[in-house]
């Protein structure tokens, strides 16, 4: 199997105020094309941080990240930006659609920073819309949208640009159970469909079950490694 | 990402937030408004005193005395046109610059005196020294009167006086001497002149400068001196300044135009900066809304950042919406600023009438101005509109762009 992210012993600590707070003490592992991962941690434990190092939003103290092979500290701010325009995809929990926008400009957006022409941004975000089962609400605001509908087009905007990793923080925190479920069934679909490897972080251990590999996260460190169900 | 995407993007978010950008736009468009009423007024108000002064001849220079006991006399005239090359003609003139009354049976107007040597004064001002009615008798007569044009018409179109009339100058020569009368034949009425606003040819008479010498037992205290080109001006003041060594005054038109183009130039420049600080603050302003804006938005562009903007794209999507109001706010504020200019000179040519106590002829001398709207004007206060509109919006934008996406996208 091919490894997609490879996290190679980072660290990461905060300074709040006056105080320092180690958030990643040392976290090494690997994601492989086509798996679901997921990060298992209680609030606290530096999933999200973890996170958004993986996904080149923020920048390790010590360590080094792998994407596609390119270690991450070796690039500007710019090439960055770059990377999580072509490579990286972002779901959050809280969604995070622009709300002037309608749900077919908000998954328009990165091919617009990519430059793609405004035909092909058209067709390629409908398409994708379609995929995600949105066909019928493109032209809608996402305060028009249920929350499952806006973490479908958040999902959608995530997967616009082919990026070979999708990072997910909480994607079914913010949903009640049953949404949650069909959020969990979409991108398992897309994972079978397209071989699209997800990154998920969770506190919720039925949502981290469903993966194949399971990292447990604990105050900074990986406390285990196992295999998931793989069913939900 | 593509300029017109930016800018698509951009009108979309000042379009959101609509009042708030009605008025920071609102802002510009003051600016841009006082800047062009101002100039559009300066530059009418130039075209105007241009047009009065070049009404006098441009290259005749007027000599006058400095205090009461200086005068010319025929030598210096000659003496003047013998000696200085670039002078045609140098003719003396005596004019009392004060209001004179001039009488026919009952009826009476004011005017005033010119002593002059008609031949002369024909080659020294060609073009005003043409006749309406009669002509010149050959010789002179000591008794010889011309009128001017509305002298003999008044404003009712009643006619004072004709060819062939009889008048009588009634004189206050000075101190405690009794006014004396002295009669005149009128041989011509002068052509309407049209408006000057320091001596007017309309409201004078012209006697010959005999008898004006005859009356205020002086020498004279003017002359006119006609250049052979009118850029001799200065130059020929000044020679005659060393050459007469008098205590004596020139008054050159041209050297007056250029004199007060660079006073107007001033005048205006000291208005544009006044105005312009009023774009200052529209500038302000946008660096108020546009901090606001920034704040409002840190999730927005957290989330941009996040999906893979650059910082570049952030700081230009900021700078577009500048971009966007400061053009929108040039393109309202000329035409704002051409009304305002209108508007201004419509009230000040009601002033000025209301308040004109006659003696200057009234409603000729209101102040009329035509606002003119220069094209480099417009451009400049469009153009400077922009660069503070884009220069302020900097800091704001410069901060939105450096923003830490994580701690953006944390911001509630």
């Amino acid at each position: 199997m091919t490894v997609i992210l490879e996290a190679k012993d980072i660290k990461k600590t905060y300074k709040m105020g006056d105080v320092l707070v180690p958030a990643l003490k040392g976290v090494t592992f690997k994601v492989e094309k086509g798996e679901i991962l997921t990060v298992f941690g209680s609030s606290g434990s530096g999933k999200s941080t973890l996170l958004h190092i993986l996904g080149a939003l923020d920048r390790t103290d010590e360590g080094k990240v792998f994407v596609g092979g390119i270690d991450l500290s070796t690039l500007n701010d710019s090439e960055l930006a770059d990377l999580r325009l072509r490579k990286v995809g972002f779901v959050f929990q809280f969604f995070n659609l622009l709300p002037r926008l309608t749900a077919l400009r908000n998954v328009e957006l990165p091919l617009t920073l990519a430059d793609v022409s405004d035909k092909e941004c058209r067709e390629k975000a409908s398409e994708v819309l379609k995929l995600v089962g949105l066909e019928g609400r493109m032209n809608h605001r996402p305060t028009e949208l249920s929350g499952g509908e806006q973490q479908r087009v958040a999902i959608a905007r995530s997967l616009v640009n082919d990026p070979s990793i999708i990072l997910a923080d909480e994607p079914t925190g913010n949903l009640d159970t049953k949404t949650g479920f069909e959020i969990v069934q979409l991108m398992k679909r897309l994972n079978e469909e397209k071989g699209q490897t997800f990154v998920v972080v969770t506190h919720d251990p039925a949502m981290a079950e469903t993966a194949d590999r399971i990292i447990y996260l604990k105050d900074g460190l990986i406390e285990g490694i196992k295999k998931g169900s793989g069913r939900l | 990402m593509r300029r017109k995407t930016v800018f698509s993007m951009a009108w979309a978010n000042l379009r959101q937030r609509r009042l708030r950008t009605t008025l920071t736009t609102l802002g510009v468009i003051i600016g841009i408004t006082a800047i062009l009423a101002v100039t559009s007024l300066g530059e009418g108000f130039r075209a105007m005193v241009t047009e009065q002064i070049e009404y006098f001849e441009l290259d005749v220079v007027m000599i006058m005395p400095v205090g009461r006991q200086t005068y010319f006399t025929r030598e210096d005239a000659e003496n003047i046109s013998q000696t200085i090359n670039e002078v045609a003609t140098a003719t003396p003139v005596m004019q009392k610059m004060m209001p004179t009354g001039l009488y026919r049976g009952e009826k009476n107007a004011t005017t005033f005196l010119l002593g002059v040597n008609f031949t002369e004064f024909k080659i020294v001002y060609p073009e005003r020294l043409v006749f309406g009615e009669g002509s010149l008798p050959q010789p002179i007569e000591n008794d010889t009167i011309v009128l001017g044009y509305s002298v003999a018409h008044s404003e009712t179109g009643e006619v004072f006086a004709g060819v062939g009339d009889e008048v009588t100058v009634a004189m206050y020569v000075g101190g405690s001497l009794p006014i004396r009368n002295y009669n005149f034949t009128v041989v011509g009425v002068l052509k309407e002149g049209g408006a000057g606003t320091l001596i007017s040819i309309d409201n004078m008479v012209l006697i010959p400068l005999s008898t004006a010498e005859e009356i205020y037992q002086t020498d004279y205290d003017m002359m006119l001196v006609k250049l052979v080109d009118q850029k001799y001006s200065e130059s020929v003041a000044d020679e005659i300044k060393d050459l007469l060594q008098k205590p004596l005054t020139a008054l050159a038109p041209s050297v007056m135009l250029q004199r007060t183009g660079n006073i107007l130039d001033m005048v205006e420049l000291f208005l544009v900066g006044i105005a312009g600080i009023a774009l200052l603050v529209a500038g302000v302003g946008i660096m108020n809304i546009m901090t606001v804006s920034v704040m409002e938005r840190t999730r927005e562009i957290g989330i941009l950042k996040a999906i893979g903007a650059k910082n570049r794209n952030i700081l230009s999507m900021f700078l577009a919406e500048a971009a966007l109001i400061g053009l929108t706010g040039g393109l309202l504020g000329i035409p704002s600023g051409y009304g305002l200019a209108h508007f201004l000179s419509y009230a000040l040519s009601t002033f000025r009438s209301q308040s004109s106590n006659g003696f200057m002829q009234g409603g000729e001398v209101a102040l009329n101005i035509t606002p003119i709207l220069s094209l480099s004007w417009v451009a400049g206060a469009f153009v400077f509109g922009l660069v503070v509109s884009l220069l302020f919006a900097l800091y704001p934008a410069r901060k939105a762009a450096k923003l830490n996406p994580v701690e953006a996208l944390r911001y509630e």
